[in-house]
């Protein structure tokens, strides 16, 4: 088995739109995880009545359950029932409730470090509820569960490979396909390796600049 | 839940190929992970970088792409391999690099003043391993173990993807039988049943492990809490 540098040169626009797509869902999906994680952890929290105890219902199904079952779920499950979904959506609300139930537990950490002093000082400074939730324990919760959300985002993005499983044409999709054709396994699997590191690596090189910048007040 | 209950034997078979392919899994995990776990906290620099490496390498590709790699890539170096055993080795592969890390991590948290009272009571290498470091260093490793055979349990349904007749396997066959004799796919049922399973499976699991974690932590906990201070 020879490794063959040219045939990945010749399949490189097919990898190239593969990663593309796996970063457009990716994206996306964080993006609303990270909304998810926000509101749940908040609701959690603060204790909203009936919501709270629906936050905690989900993270424990989401957590306990393959995310392949749930994306089946989501893909085929659904639109049984009426609830038609694109393929592109299927993946992107998959992996958005998928990470969004880390986030939740990663936002509920990071509120629980805020200490008492700073609700009490808030009060003293009569700052409304909701204020010094937004503005003085979100702040602080996001810096401490910085980490915590880069390895969900992390994950996200290499989850984002189940959705190969649907059909969606996100890189192992590409990979998987030119595979079934070709036969060049080897070359293919080595090269999306090396992207789904140099993404995760980029991902985690990014996010380490953004803790940096929020760190910088604190730093002597 | 009907088909689930019609179809029962078959059902049954599914969950049963779910539970070997998990232990296998779990049985080697657990073999790689606790031998180069400790060999990796022996100072040695290039065996402690070449485990490294492994970990870091197998923590960052997704899953289902090491799986698929076994699967489509072993044979094509001229092996045979089943489903099964293809699943069975990319899932150990993965776990074995994230079992590895959580015992090397979990023999490092005992704290250093450990290893040199033993040795200055002069106890022997293994003896060390054996009374000292290894009960203290489960209150870290085995929280974050089972978490490990929760995640393992659920990655087993990958096996579906490359044709082992696991739960999910089953599933997919059971809803494609229905929708080809009744015209309705009764696809919003048995996946909401498979996932409701294997919530039940992984529920159990977490408790367990919550339970465990109590008895195995607690006579730790309290040394340290009158020890330290």
């Amino acid at each position: 088995m020879d490794f063959d540098l040219n045939y990945l040169l010749a399949q490189w626009p097919a990898l190239l739109d593969g990663v593309l797509m796996t970063l457009r869902v990716s994206l996306l999906a964080i993006t609303f995880s990270l909304l998810i994680g926000v509101l749940g952890g908040a609701a959690r929290v603060i204790k909203v009545p009936v919501l709270a105890q629906i936050v905690v219902l989900y993270v424990e199904l989401i957590r306990n359950t393959p995310i392949l079952v749930q994306l089946f779920f989501i893909f085929y499950g659904l639109p049984a029932i009426g609830m038609e979904l694109s393929l592109f959506w299927s993946g992107v609300v998959c992996l958005s409730l998928w990470a969004g139930a880390y986030q939740v537990e990663n936002v509920r950490g990071g509120l629980a470090t805020v200490e008492n002093g700073m609700r009490e000082a808030s009060v003293a400074l009569s700052l409304k509820r909701s204020h010094y939730f937004c503005l003085v324990a979100l702040p602080i919760a996001f810096r401490t569960s910085l980490p915590a959300m880069l390895n969900t985002a992390i994950s996200l993005l290499k989850n984002s490979s189940y959705l190969q499983a649907i059909g969606l044409a996100e890189l192992t999709f590409v990979a998987v396909d030119r595979i079934a054709t070709d036969f060049r396994a080897i070359e293919m699997f080595s090269a999306i390796c090396v992207i789904y590191l140099v993404l995760v690596a980029i991902l985690a090189l990014l996010t380490g600049r953004l803790s940096a910048h929020l760190q910088r007040p604190f730093r002597q | 839940m009907n088909f689930l209950v019609e179809n029962w034997g078959f059902v049954s078979k599914g969950l049963w190929m779910t539970l070997r392919l998990a232990l296998v899994v779990l049985l080697f995990t657990t073999l790689i992970s606790t031998l180069f776990g400790v060999l990796a906290t022996l100072k040695k620099p290039l065996l402690s970088w070449t485990i490294h490496g492994y970990v870091e390498l197998f923590r960052s590709i997704p899953l289902i792409v090491n799986v698929y790699f076994i699967y489509f890539g072993v044979p094509m170096l001229g092996l045979d391999l089943s489903p099964f055993a293809a699943v069975a080795t990319g899932l150990t592969l993965w776990g074995s690099a994230n079992g590895i890390e959580i015992v090397r991590g979990g023999l490092e948290s005992v704290a250093r003043h450990q290893w040199k009272s033993a040795w200055a009571l002069g106890l022997r290498p293994w003896q060390i391993y054996l009374y000292v470091i290894v009960p203290q260093s489960m209150r870290a490793i085995l929280p974050a173990y089972t978490g490990l055979l929760t995640m393992l349990v659920q990655a087993t349904s990958l096996g579906a993807l490359v044709g082992v007749g696991e739960f999910l396997k089953v599933g997919q066959i059971i809803i494609e039988r229905a929708t080809v004799m009744t015209g309705v796919s009764p696809a919003f049922i048995v996946y909401g049943a498979v996932l409701l399973v294997y919530f039940v499976m992984c529920s159990l699991l977490s408790w367990l492990s919550r339970y465990l974690e109590r008895r195995l932590g607690r006579p730790v906990t309290r040394d340290n809490h009158q020890g330290v201070s």
